[in-house]
């Protein structure tokens, strides 16, 4: 055993770092919603060609509650920096190694594109709404052009997706962090998030049933990845090892951990199951009208899903400051 | 241009503790925040035991990954090859705070990221930075490692030297030596 | 976005440099910034944070003084300052100073204190102090003081009539060496202690924490030492940062380090480790410690001491073989049983066999030259009764014992003392036994404190006068005897804030109001040192100027190989055995005296020092206390898990008389013996006006109920207190 005493700690960052709390988790929930409901509206457009465009009205809600929930996200980021009033300094340069450069000018891009999409998919006999005519007139412009700012806001999905997973795993003195499998662990949650959100979106029984379905396989996914993450970071070495322990341990300290994990393997399974007895009885016969306790249970289960995403985030956001690359 | 390096030679720190309050009355640091600490680590059994005192700071890393994780530039190397910072490119993100192994950062009452500047101001007048100034037991020397005869070349020359650690990669400019064992009874 | 004002000072500084003589253009310059900035003075100073003080540059920057470092000219400073030196700014700037004279306005001791004018103040304490000596005699008014105010008020009180002043530094810390030392060599050690650390081949340190215990230039040559790879043997119950840094750590059952010392000497001896030379040529009764040691062998006091015989055996061989150039050291405080000064004894007698008194890298001789005393008056002082600060100790020192004060107070015998004056010093926490304390500040008519901050013992006061800062005041020279001689001054740097006034203003004044006059013959301080600086032919202004004056000639640390040396001893020689001793009643050779160990399932308390901090002094500096906000108490990993007990759990030590500890947390650490519990001194306070220390951590003192009297000199011994731990908080 090390008897260690230090003098002179600063409080940020001992004895285990305090750097990074709910902001940022916010940040991520909210971006990866945002990211997996981007990835999964441009699905939808561009996996259903031959429908005229204007059929697909309720695709104009999803590309709007993903530009809302990044501009509702975006802004958490700002609420944790020390100086807010200086970050246009951001804007002065962009550093390629930066994690936070490439959200400064790669938040405001999805935004953008977003914009762009939202636009061009608003249906036709909604462009009133849009009031001043030079939105109407970008609309009108825009629309035809569906298919590419589709294509275009994939893209954009995947990219913020993997951001913020990379945004923790650039951090090489946190060993839970700096791993490879973290953003693609980041990614398939988003995309499953942002599928859940589309699911409870939804009117059309066919966007939801859809949306039901690809969730089931981005939650195989996630739970594959996740034990992934975590083998990974078991086989490891030392401080790697040592950074999953909170997650295994029942001392008091850090059993919120322990039940986080235990939560987040509950409830995914649970929406999984839930799902999976949707597709049962689609197939058994399904009559194009959903009965209220099967909207209820898929809306059920994609909130499950939001809320192991969520849990995903803050746990480990907070574990990772637990355990330094270094002995203490 | 220089290389400017610190070397720690752990024998001779007695744990006075008189770096860690020079440093703060000389940087003016803010009640509670330290830029540099003295670690006191005791392994062994009683009455079998080992100490090693050793005072920490920012390592002014060649391969800094603060400078890396900072969005604006705010974190650089500067031409005599240390790490700085401009607190008023700063935007307070604590990238940089999360990316130093060494927990060498601090987050500024002001809301900028602060550290050891290896007495920047001091080492432009020709001084030696305030914590190796006042070192009792001269545990902390420093010197342009680029002069061959320096104090810091010379003993990085004659002992074994560590740097914390080394497997980051990050490539430590403060240098530790222990020029013998001592251990308890 | 703000350029801050360390920013604007560098290009300040910069400037400076290179248009230094063109002044006005500069302040036009400045004048374009936001607002003019003053350039830094640099102030010399001597420090007064603990008692070893170095010089000090004070860094001013618009009346504010933002650095201390320290005075390269200055040999105790050499440029360095310890993190208390740096921390002096926490004291001058802390909130909680004494800002204006107090008078208590309920019991004694209710800190019911109302604000009063210096007049108010002085006024009420000369009236008292007429009425006191009225009825009983001027003798009836005690002094207990440390440090440099003790120079003002010793004057004052002795030109009122009263002899009976008390130094704690003698009784509770320093007095049994000196007495040893004196004993056996004809002279003291010094404060500085005269060791030559940096030419140590082997250094042995017996129950001395260096390093916690952050003495300036001390620890600079003991790491220079180290550095240099001397051998290090620490003895000491608790594995300390010096114990570290040792090749040998002895980790001793407490009480039994005569056990040691006698048996190292059986074993120099008996192996002819001595050095013969040195032995023959400047001690006198060699052949009686010869035959009083023969007794004491390794294997006896494996048993004493827990410490292996062949381990005694091979650190005696370790001294032998660096002898002349070992130290011993003699250590500081030395008041830890009833046998202090036979102890302090063996150590010196250690020292005369390794031939390293007078020898490199052992004890450096006192420098040549000396000055004659300059008085702050050519007045004399008054006739009085006997005095009874001594008690009845024969080689009880100068300075005084405070438990002969206290026990004065309590008995009214041979007189009764009525009022107390304490200054500079928190008499709650340097004394043991709180209770007497307490009852005899009961049976005062008056009681005085005359501090910078708040103390517990400053509680207790009729009057708190507030003195200010050693950063806002003039103070007697400091003659400071290192390897050569020197003059080091003290002077304010800035102007003393609140309505607080330099000790020797306090002094004066209370002088004035008691007739005295024709005592304070000066207007200012500044004045009678610039008297003393002519008489001594020393230029006053060069010391100003560079805070330190230095007499390189006056140099002679070794006794030349052959030299015809002459002890100031009444045999010329080392007194090994000591015919003073022998004609008071005393053992003229140390002999062992076993003391209690504490029974089953009790410890025994020890104490000691942090590097941040100085006795009760500096708990609630401001700028030391974020550094160590609390103690702690030691207590054995292995005990502690028996207990039940883990790291940073809150228990409270209860005393052999059922006294109550604070809470305190518990170290639970591999670093002390089974049988101990070890506190850094000074914490716990019940001050409330200290804000910051107000009860943190323990009190050590509060458990020092019990204390053993060396009949010798007086000193005390308290390390014969035995606690138990309990979890209850």
């Amino acid at each position: 055993m090390i008897e260690l005493s230090i003098t002179g700690t600063n409080a940020i960052t001992f004895p285990y770092l305090e750097v990074w709390d709910w902001r940022i988790v916010i940040y991520l929930f909210l971006g990866g919603l945002s990211a997996g409901m981007l990835v999964m509206c441009s699905i939808a457009n561009l996996r259903i060609p031959k429908q005229p465009v204007e059929e697909l009205a309720q695709c104009f809600k999803a590309p709007f509650i993903a530009f809302i929930s990044l501009a509702i996200g975006a802004p958490f980021i700002l609420l944790d920096l020390g100086r807010p009033f200086n970050s246009f300094w951001l804007f002065s340069t962009f550093q390629p190694l930066s994690l936070m450069s490439w959200g400064a000018w790669g938040v405001p891009a999805v935004l953008l594109g977003n914009a762009l999409y939202m636009f061009a998919v608003i249906p036709k006999e909604q462009r009133y709404k849009l009031r001043l005519p030079i939105l109407i007139k970008i609309s009108e412009k825009l629309a035809p052009k569906m298919r590419p700012i589709a294509k275009l806001n994939f893209a954009l999905g995947i990219f913020l997706g993997i951001y913020t997973g990379v945004l923790l795993s650039s951090f090489s003195a946190i060993p839970l962090w700096n791993n490879a499998t973290l953003p693609i662990l980041f990614l398939v949650s988003a995309l499953s998030s942002g599928a859940a959100m589309i699911v409870i979106i939804a009117h059309k029984p066919e966007i939801k049933f859809l949306f039901t379905k690809i969730d089931i396989w981005l939650i195989v996914a996630e739970l594959v990845v996740i034990m992934l993450f975590f083998y990974g970071l078991y086989t490891s070495t030392a401080p790697y090892k040592k950074a999953i322990e909170p997650f295994f341990s029942l001392t008091s300290e850090h059993f919120i951990f322990t039940m986080a994990l235990i939560a987040i393997f509950l409830l995914l399974p649970l929406a999984l199951r839930l799902k999976l007895g949707e597709l049962k009885e689609f197939e058994d016969g399904f009559h194009g009208e959903f009965t209220k306790e099967q909207i209820f249970r898929m809306n059920f289960a994609a909130i499950l899903v939001l809320a192991g995403t969520l849990i995903l985030r803050a746990a480990i956001v907070y574990a990772g400051q637990l355990t330094k690359l270094g002995a203490y | 241009m220089p290389r400017y390096v610190m070397v720690i030679d752990v024998e001779r720190c007695i744990g006075c503790m008189a770096c860690v309050i020079t440093c703060k009355k000389e940087n003016d640091v803010p009640a509670e925040h330290y830029r540099t600490r003295v670690v006191e680590e005791v392994r062994g059994e009683f009455p079998h035991l080992r100490m090693e005192l050793r005072s920490e700071l920012c390592n002014h890393c060649e391969n800094a990954p603060c400078i890396d994780a900072c969005p604006t530039r705010a974190s650089y190397r500067a031409k005599d090859g240390t790490v700085q910072i401009d607190k008023i490119k700063c935007i307070g993100c604590k990238a940089c705070i999360l990316a130093c192994p060494y927990d060498a950062r601090y987050s500024h009452p002001k809301g900028y990221a602060d550290k050891c500047t290896f007495c920047e101001h001091r080492i432009k007048e020709g001084k030696k930075p305030a914590c190796v100034e006042t070192c009792l037991g001269k545990s902390r020397i420093f010197g342009d490692l680029d002069e061959p005869n320096s104090e810091v070349a010379e003993l990085l020359k004659k002992y074994d030297a560590s740097v914390r650690l080394e497997f980051a990669g990050t490539k430590p400019r403060v240098f530790y030596i222990k020029k013998k064992f001592a251990g308890g009874m | 976005m703000s350029i801050t004002r360390r920013d604007f000072l560098k290009i300040g500084a910069v400037t400076a440099g290179a248009l230094a003589a063109s002044a006005p253009a500069i302040k036009s310059v400045m004048a374009l910034g936001k607002k003019p900035v003053s350039l830094p003075q640099y102030i010399p100073t001597t420090c007064e944070m603990c008692f070893w003080r170095c010089g000090v540059i004070a860094k001013v920057v618009d009346g504010k003084v933002v650095k201390l470092d320290g005075n390269p000219l200055h040999p105790n400073s050499r440029g360095k300052l310890c993190a208390r030196g740096h921390g002096g700014i926490g004291l001058l700037y802390d909130p909680d100073r004494l800002k204006t004279p107090l008078i208590n306005t309920g019991a004694r001791g209710e800190a019911k204190f109302k604000k009063a004018s210096w007049d108010e103040a002085l006024g009420y304490v000369a009236d008292k102090m007429q009425k006191i000596k009225e009825k009983y005699g001027a003798e009836s008014i005690a002094l207990l003081t440390h440090g440099t105010i003790s120079t003002y008020f010793m004057h004052l009180l002795q030109a009122y009539g009263s002899p009976n002043f008390a130094m704690p530094s003698f009784a509770l810390c320093r007095g049994a060496r000196g007495v040893a030392f004196e004993v056996t060599f004809g002279e003291d050690v010094g404060n500085p202690e005269r060791l030559d650390l940096q030419n140590s081949k082997a250094i042995v340190l017996i129950g001395s924490h260096l390093g916690e215990n952050a003495h300036n230039s001390q620890c600079q040559e003991f790491a220079e030492a180290i550095g240099k790879g001397a051998t290090l043997i620490v003895v000491d119950p608790r594995f300390s940062t010096a114990a570290g840094k040792a090749k040998y750590w002895l980790p001793i059952k407490p009480a039994t380090d005569l056990a040691l010392l006698l048996a190292w000497c059986n074993v120099i001896i008996n192996e002819g480790l001595y050095d013969k030379d040195y032995v023959a040529r400047y001690t006198t009764g060699f052949n009686e410690v010869v035959q009083a040691v023969k007794e004491y062998t390794p294997d006896w006091a494996e048993k004493e001491t827990d410490i292996p015989a062949s381990i005694i055996v091979e650190t005696a061989r370790v001294l032998g073989k660096n002898k002349p150039s070992v130290l011993i050291h003699p250590g500081r405080h030395t008041s830890w049983y009833g046998d202090n000064v036979q102890r302090q004894r063996a150590v010196a007698i250690l020292t005369a066999l390794l031939g390293a008194y007078g020898r490199p890298g052992g004890i450096y001789l006192n420098p040549k030259k000396k000055f004659e005393p300059v008085f702050l008056s050519e007045e004399d002082y008054p006739d009085h009764k006997p005095a009874l600060n001594k008690g009845n100790y024969p080689f009880a020192g100068e300075e005084g014992v405070t438990h002969a004060i206290v026990k004065a107070t309590l008995t009214e015998e041979p007189y009764p003392i009525k009022a107390w004056f304490t200054t500079g010093t928190n008499i709650m926490k340097a004394m043991p036994n709180q209770r007497d304390t307490l009852k005899a500040v009961q049976k005062l008519d008056l009681l005085v404190a005359v501090d910078m901050m708040p103390y517990d013992g400053v509680m207790l006061a009729d009057v708190v006068l507030p003195e200010c800062t050693y950063l806002e005041r003039h103070d007697d020279f400091f003659v400071v005897k290192e390897r050569a001689l020197g003059i080091s001054i003290r002077q304010p740097v800035v102007q003393p804030m609140y309505d607080t006034k330099p000790g020797w203003w306090i002094a004066k004044e209370l002088g004035k109001r008691l007739g005295l006059e024709r005592y304070f013959s000066w207007n200012t301080f500044e004045e009678f040192l610039k008297h003393k600086a002519e008489v001594w032919g020393i230029d006053y202004s060069e010391l100003a100027k560079n805070g330190y004056i230095n007499f390189p000639e006056s140099e002679k640390p070794y006794i030349q190989p052959g030299e015809d040396f002459k002890f100031k001893t009444p045999s010329g020689k080392i007194e090994l055995y000591s015919k003073e001793l022998k004609e008071h009643g005393f053992d003229p050779v140390p002999k062992y005296t076993k003391h209690e160990q504490p029974p089953e399932g009790w410890f025994r308390l020890i104490y000691g020092r942090a590097p941040v901090h100085t006795f009760s002094r500096t708990t609630n500096n401001p700028s030391l206390w974020e550094l160590m906000e609390e103690n702690v108490a030691w207590i054995n990993a292995k005990v502690a898990k028996r207990k039940g007990l883990k790291n940073g759990d809150y228990i409270v030590l209860v005393n052999q008389d059922g006294v109550k500890s604070n809470k305190v947390r518990a170290k639970v650490t591999e670093r002390i013996r089974p049988d101990c519990i070890y506190m850094v001194h000074g914490f716990g306070s019940t001050s409330k006006m200290l804000r910051k220390a107000y009860l943190r951590g323990a009190d050590d003192q509060q458990l020092i109920t019990r204390y053993a009297i060396d009949p010798i000199s007086g000193t005390v011994g308290m390390r014969v207190n035995f606690v138990k731990v309990t979890k209850e908080v």
